[in-house]
């Protein structure tokens, strides 16, 4: 008897970020056939935006560059610049009208990053010199970090968990990320200006992955970086362009306010702004946070409640591009499986 | 004739005790009352005052005439309750007099004519007019069973509930008028008469019912009206009927200049037992639409007043947001006997507290202007910014009282009741604002100029909402502003607009520079944010769900821009959507030429 | 200001003593309003507050120790307390700290 050959089995990844890029690489080692659908007209997610990455420096473009380079090498379709308004398991549906079928479907279509002029007492938007931790990465991989008046800042204060566990912007989840990134930030700013004061203003430090621990504690011995635990509460413009900020020294019991030449806002990760029409479409669950909420915490991590839906990435959480590129290759190795590929 | 029968003893025993209790109440209130008010009311006795409150009291303790606009079905049964049986009792008193002629009549005689009157010759055109009358307050009291069990389609969600005073007179009362159907049509039975009701059925009980059943059931019948009339008067003063009386003094202290203040005295109690408790406050409320919270609303905050059940959760647990005293058929002053209400339970005088108020002065600048930002907007540095930059423009020299920290206006010490306290920081205040020469006082916060107008003695200084200052500004000429394509809408802040009245100027601004699109609740029935200063009882996340409420519903009209002017509004709005939020001043300084 | 000691000086020598502190009243605090535990002390509040701008006066650390069983002068420092509500529109935790100032007073004042 001749065996027929089996036609390839077809997965379709939203998303060609760090998440969706892995999937699907992970798809095709395994003899599936991915195809990326990402809405922006090149592959790379948030992570186009990152300069270095922590807790090794290592430059996200290198990261990055890899991964595209695997995609162009296994010759993995992607259909760009193509935004996706409807999941079913075995098709999703496109903007302009497309529909592209497949045998399962992987949603890693990442965050959306908190817009820091909500907390409009802050002052993002309002006055120079006031940044936010996205904008800093931007400015390091342009080569130039400066006062909204080029001068080189003295004094710089980060300030950890803006539109993150604050419900006073609907945001209660911890973005896990910020911290770390508060931490490093500030070591590079003291690299690029050893005299400036770096102050970083956070209501509690969370380093929770390897050497993190190890990087706070090089930036408080090495690199003398200020850590003030209170939340600052006001920015108000000073007639030179400085910025005052006000907060609590918790530790001491006293009102602090000092003046800063920049103020970094870290700002968090917020559920896909795309999350909640995806799932009231697909019959997907959101937790309260809006993160896509994945049918358990443990074996069923990368799987939604719909069969033949799976996730990968901070669809369903906020993580770090490590943690992002493990759940990834778990998502590609869940749907192998249960395509029996 | 005799008019007397032994039936008669429970009505003469109700209606005497009910008119020593309703003698002792008003007495005891108006003897209770402050000097100055009983001035006010010698002082307003032989004004056009005196002819206007008898007009009101027709027009609304009859003819429900407020209750009307409101909801039609309702306004018809209060009217045949209340008007139809005035109208029995006056048209019963004429009667009386057509018959008998002007002879002194005792009053169960008037009450009971068809009874004694048995013997006398029938005038058809009375029977008529009684049957009539009758018939229309029956109507009434069929609409009032009915919304006791279909509340919903009388176009009221929810209906009050009540206490055993309550019960009482209202099943009494719901007895009476079938009652007396009952006597009357036994007695023209037995007797002869009657019009078109009580004669017609009379006449069919007379052809069905042997003579000696129904001789029984006339004594019974008669019993019982008496009976039902004199528990319902033993019932009234104790129970919500009270109303009924109590509305007349009412307006007329109303007319001669009486009103509730942060202090409660007697005259609240005039406002409290004029509560009808009709229930309409608590639709509007929004703690009850949005957080299904159905145990605080004026109603109940009165009624636990009047009984001296009123726990602090519910004397706390009010927005003040106004809406329902928007609605209010007898125009209770609600918020002021919530207010006074806090006083009572909270307020404790220290003449102490705030000492470290001494010789501070954090004001910076100079200017004719003064202006006062108010804590919260401290934490809205848009609008600050913008103020600064429309102060520019318009070349106005500033003098900044709070920029730098300043001390509270006082509102949201008193709304909590505190008000001896808050009176020390509004006298710390304005001897700033003296001290600094200021003629003209401009503030975005409405929560400030609602206690700058009312409670501060600011003689010769103009207090302006910025929403006034600034279209001012705009028709002096001193701003010009370029009107674009963008669509808005507009939150009216409850401060600001039931507050303070001020709807008009704030829409003016808007369309100077843009389409301005009216939300589904607007201006006098505007929704309240939820985040009001005035409610310490309700959490952040029950705020937030009355935010998304609202701002779901400004949405919805379609604006690219939220505009509200109350910084509070505005940081409550934008936990709501993800639609832009601005305030007045913001927009304003966007669109400077 | 600085005639009048209430008690929450840094050098106070003293222990908090959980052993020994009756905290009976802040039990009762806390049953009323639960959410208060959830403060996470990153003072946000104190930041802003109007009156710890013109005098000393820490809304966090006053209700901390009174949650604590330290109940010593926590009305009368309370009662440095303007009520603004500034507090309110910037704890993360979404506390609401006008009521807690409230309530704090009611259950320690002498009335």
């Amino acid at each position: 008897m001749k065996m027929e050959k089996m036609k390839k089995k077809r997965v379709i990844v939203i998303g060609g970020g760090a998440a969706g890029m892995q999937t699907a690489l992970r798809l095709a080692r395994r003899g599936i056939e991915p195809v990326i659908v990402e809405k922006e007209a090149e592959l790379g997610g948030k992570l186009r935006g990152w300069y270095v990455l922590f807790p090794t420096f290592t430059p996200a473009s290198e990261v990055l560059n890899e991964l595209r380079r695997r995609v162009h090498e296994c010759g993995i379709e992607t259909v760009l610049s193509a935004q996706v308004t409807g999941i079913a398991p075995r098709s999703v549906e496109l903007a302009d009208g497309r529909r592209i079928d497949g045998d399962a479907v992987v949603v890693a279509t990442g965050f959306s990053l908190f817009d820091a002029s909500v907390k409009e007492e802050y002052g993002y938007g309002i006055y120079d010199n006031v940044y936010t931790s996205v904008d800093i990465e931007r400015m390091l991989g342009e080569g130039r970090v400066a006062k909204a008046d080029g001068s080189r800042p003295k004094r710089i204060a980060f300030l950890h968990c803006v539109g993150s566990r604050d419900e006073k912007v609907c945001q209660q989840h911890c973005s896990r990320v910020c911290c770390i990134t508060g931490v490093k930030q500030a070591m590079e700013m003291k690299r690029l200006f050893p005299d400036a004061d770096v102050f970083n203003f956070y209501m509690d430090i969370r380093m929770f992955g390897p050497g993190y621990e190890e990087m706070y504690r090089e930036a408080q011995q090495q690199y003398n970086v200020h850590f003030v635990r209170g939340r600052i509460s006001e920015a108000s413009p000073m007639l030179d362009g400085r910025i005052q900020i006000k907060a609590e020294d918790t530790l001491t019991g006293r009102p602090l306010r000092m003046s800063v030449d920049m103020l970094v806002l870290l700002v968090g990760m917020r559920a896909n702004d795309d999350n909640a029409a995806l799932a009231a479409g697909a019959g997907l669950r959101q937790s309260p946070s809006g993160f896509l909420a994945a049918r358990d915490h443990f074996l069923g991590s990368v799987r939604s409640e719909v069969e033949g839906i799976y996730y990968a990435g901070t669809v369903t959480a906020p993580k770090n591009i490590g943690e992002t590129l493990n759940e990834a290759a778990a998502a590609a190795d869940a749907v192998a499986e249960a395509l029996g590929a | 004739m005799s008019f007397f029968a032994p039936f008669c003893i429970p009505f003469l025993v109700g209606a005497a005790a009910m008119f020593a209790v309703l003698a002792w109440k008003w007495g005891s209130w108006l003897w209770c009352l402050p000097r100055t008010d009983k001035r006010l009311i010698l002082r307003g006795l032989p004004t056009r005052a005196t002819l206007e409150a008898v007009g009101e009291v027709v027009g609304e303790s009859l003819l429900h005439r407020r209750i009307f606009r409101i909801n039609p079905l309702l306004g018809y049964m209060h009217m045949s309750l209340a008007f139809g049986w005035f109208l029995l009792i006056a048209v019963g008193w004429i009667e009386t007099m057509a018959c008998l002629g002007l002879h002194w009549v005792p009053i169960q005689g008037h009450v009971f004519f068809r009874y004694f009157s048995t013997g006398l010759p029938h005038v058809a055109a009375f029977d008529f007019l009684m049957d009539l009358l009758l018939l229309f307050v029956l109507s009434g009291v069929a609409l009032a069973w009915g919304k006791r069990f279909f509340s919903r389609r009388m176009g009221m969600r929810r209906t009050t509930k009540h206490v055993p005073g309550d019960r009482v007179a209202l099943t009494a009362l719901w007895f009476i008028f079938p009652a007396r159907l009952a006597a009357e049509s036994i007695t023209c039975a037995l007797y002869g008469g009657g019009g078109f009701l009580t004669g017609s059925i009379g006449a069919w009980l007379g052809a069905h019912v042997p003579e000696f059943g129904l001789m029984n059931a006339e004594s019974v019948a008669w019993w019982f009206y008496s009976s039902c009339l004199g528990l319902f008067f033993v019932a009234m003063p104790f129970s919500r009927y009270m109303h009924i009386f109590t509305e007349i003094p009412l307006i007329f202290l109303r007319r001669y200049g009486l009103r509730s203040g942060e202090k409660a005295t007697s005259y609240d109690e005039f406002q409290v037992e004029a509560c009808s408790r009709c229930g309409i406050c608590i639709d509007p409320c929004q703690l009850q639409s949005v957080l299904r919270v159905d145990d605080v609303q004026s109603v109940y905050f009165l009624r636990d007043r009047r009984y001296g059940m009123l726990r602090r959760e519910v004397a706390d647990n009010c927005l003040m947001c106004g809406r329902c005293a928007e609605k209010c058929p007898v125009g209770i002053d609600l918020n002021t006997l919530r207010l006074n209400a806090r006083d009572g339970l909270r307020n404790v005088p220290d003449e102490r507290r705030y000492d470290y108020f001494k010789g501070l002065d954090r004001s910076s600048g100079e200017g004719k202007v003064g202006y006062f930002a108010g804590c919260m907007t401290l934490l809205t540095p848009r609008t600050l910014s913008a103020m600064e930059t429309i102060f520019a423009a318009a070349g106005e020299q500033v003098w900044w009282a709070d920029r730098e920290g300043g001390v509270c206006c006082g509102r949201p010490l008193k709304l909590a009741g505190e008000t001896d306290s808050a009176r020390r920081m509004m006298r710390y205040n304005t001897e700033l604002f003296r001290k600094h020469g200021i003629t003209t006082l401009v503030t975005s916060c409405p929560i400030c100029l609602k206690v700058f107008r009312e409670d501060y003695a600011l003689d010769g200084i103009e207090v302006l909402h910025h929403s006034e200052y600034m279209l001012r500004l705009l028709r002096s000429g001193r701003l010009a502003l370029r009107r674009g394509a963008t669509r808005f809408t507009y939150h009216d802040p409850c401060e600001l607009g039931r507050g303070s009245g001020i709807y008009d100027a704030p829409r003016a601004v808007i369309e100077a520079v843009g389409e301005l699109l009216e939300p589904e609740h607007t201006r006098e029935n505007a929704l309240c944010c939820g985040s009001s200063v005035a409610n310490t009882a309700i959490t952040d996340g029950q705020q937030v769900r009355i935010a998304r409420s609202v701002a779901g519903e400004l949405e919805a009209t379609g604006a690219e821009v939220v505009v509200t002017a109350c910084p509070l509004c505005k940081k409550a709005l934008g936990r709501g959507t993800a639609a832009a939020v601005r305030d007045l001043a913001e927009v304003v300084a966007a669109e400077l030429k | 200001m600085a005639a009048i000691n209430f008690g929450y000086t840094i050098s106070r020598p003293r222990a908090i003593d959980l052993d020994r502190n009756n905290l009976r009243k802040s039990d009762e605090i806390l049953r009323e309003m639960p959410e208060l535990q959830t403060c996470i002390g990153c003072g946000s509040c104190t930041a802003v507050c109007t009156a710890g701008n013109l005098t000393e006066f820490n809304f966090r650390k006053v209700h901390t120790l009174v949650r604590r069983g330290e109940y010593q002068g926590a009305y009368e420092e309370m009662n440095k307390c303007m009520l603004c509500g500034k507090c309110r529109l910037v704890c993360p935790r979404g506390i609401n700290t006008r009521g807690v100032v409230l309530l704090i007073k009611r259950k320690l004042g002498d009335f």
